[in-house]
């Protein structure tokens, strides 16, 4: 997957969701309860597919959002390859620059 | 007399399954009755039926339970309640399992908070007769039993003025934007002798912050951190201490974004004379987390 504006790429594993990916090669970005409660770690879909193994609330993730493609990065996971836009004000950090040299 | 402490918390979860999980198994409840959705559970250390509901579909608070002593408390607090301008309702007994007759009241910050007096006696797992310290047989974290919650307002001094002038609770600290502008926007409130039972903190109206555990010591909070990592919980915040209520903390998340809390360390007691502790903005961060004087972004914007 694709990390925009960065434009940074990740390959996911089979079943992975976005966050996790992200995290295991050493990325944070905004997130807040990771367990699909909360909304704060939307980021909008460009390109791809994401599906969602687990329910996620309405009230947490709106028909109106998912249609405009808001995806839940904490638990979305990639059925295609994708690409994701991070939100306004929002970048990647690097937590693991020793593990992952750019 | 006054409200004796927080009975219950009911809350919505996503998957009843991965909720069961979490606080049978990694916080130590014990599951007491279940329905088709439903759940019902209790700490070891709690002597009432539960302290939990859990309840499939959604997130977020459903309601606050909070135990008083008599029937006549239950009056006195709905007029009380009625008279602040809140709306109230009876609760007629059973419609909350094992439950007696209450009282509900739709709070100003959109909560809905129930009073009672009766539940069904179940007794702690260690008993009242010769009791060991803590039973053998614990799971997990092994949770004391439900302490407080933290719920957000859109107005908390608002919300303080109800806790204090209707139910009698009083104000243990403060947060306040400065000395000459005192606007709330935080309060820690005790019904009893510990530093909180309620508290509130400036967000969305109705929604939770969090509901806490308790725990013995700041011992058991890094051995409650470590079962935190082998069970892959969300951690939100610690293990560090509160310059708040002085009490040993990690923040955490259930399995469907509900912010949990351990809590340790009864660090004063808050008798009805108590001195209200202040704290301005500007060193808010520090009193919530002593040691790193800096909040991560979540903890100010996640609430469900």
């Amino acid at each position: 997957m694709t990390v925009l504006p960065d434009g940074v790429s990740v390959d996911a594993e089979d079943g992975e969701t976005v966050l996790r990916a992200l995290s295991r090669a050493g990325l944070r970005y905004r997130v807040g309860c990771r367990r699909g409660g909360c909304g704060i770690c939307k980021v909008r879909l460009v390109l791809g597919e994401v599906a969602y193994e687990r329910p996620i609330a309405t009230t947490v993730l709106s028909d109106e959002e998912r249609i405009e493609g808001i995806c839940l990065s904490c638990r979305a996971i990639p059925i295609t390859s994708i690409a994701i836009e991070l939100q306004e004000g929002d970048r990647l950090r690097k937590v693991l620059g020793f593990a992952f040299p750019a | 007399m006054s409200v004796m402490r927080l009975g219950f918390v009911h809350i919505r979860v996503t998957d009843l399954e991965e909720a069961r999980n979490h606080y049978s198994n990694t916080m130590g409840m014990k599951v007491v009755h279940e329905e088709p959705g439903k759940l019902w559970l209790k700490c070891w250390d709690e002597y009432d039926h539960h302290s939990l509901v859990l309840e499939e579909g959604g997130v977020g608070l459903v309601k606050l339970g909070y135990k008083v002593q008599t029937k006549d408390d239950l009056e006195r607090y709905e007029k009380r309640a009625q008279q602040f301008g809140c709306t109230t309702g009876r609760v007629s007994a059973g419609e909350n399992l094992t439950v007696g007759d209450g009282v509900a009241i739709s709070v100003p910050s959109g909560h809905r908070v129930e009073l009672y007096d009766e539940i069904e006696y179940v007794g702690t797992d260690t008993g009242a007769l010769n009791p060991d310290p803590w039973p053998r047989d614990g799971r997990g974290i092994a949770a004391h039993w439900i302490d407080h919650a933290l719920v957000a307002a859109d107005d908390p001094g608002l919300l303080e003025r109800f806790f204090t002038e209707a139910l009698d609770f009083h104000v243990a600290e403060r947060a306040i934007t400065n000395i000459s502008h005192p606007e709330v926007l935080g309060s820690w409130m005790a019904c009893g002798e510990s530093p909180h039972d309620i508290a509130v903190i400036k967000g969305p109206d109705a929604k939770l912050h969090h509901f806490a555990f308790h725990l013995e010591d700041w011992n058991a909070i890094l051995r409650a951190g470590d079962i935190m990592s082998m069970d892959d919980v969300s951690v939100d915040i610690g293990p560090t201490r509160h310059g708040i209520t002085r009490g040993t903390t990690i923040y955490f998340f259930d399995p469907s974004g509900n912010r949990n809390e351990v809590f340790a360390g009864l660090g004063y007691r808050t008798f009805p004379d108590f001195p209200t502790v202040n704290w301005t903005e500007d060193q808010l961060a520090k009193g919530i987390v002593y040691i790193s004087r800096e909040l991560n972004e979540a903890f100010t914007t996640v609430f469900t």
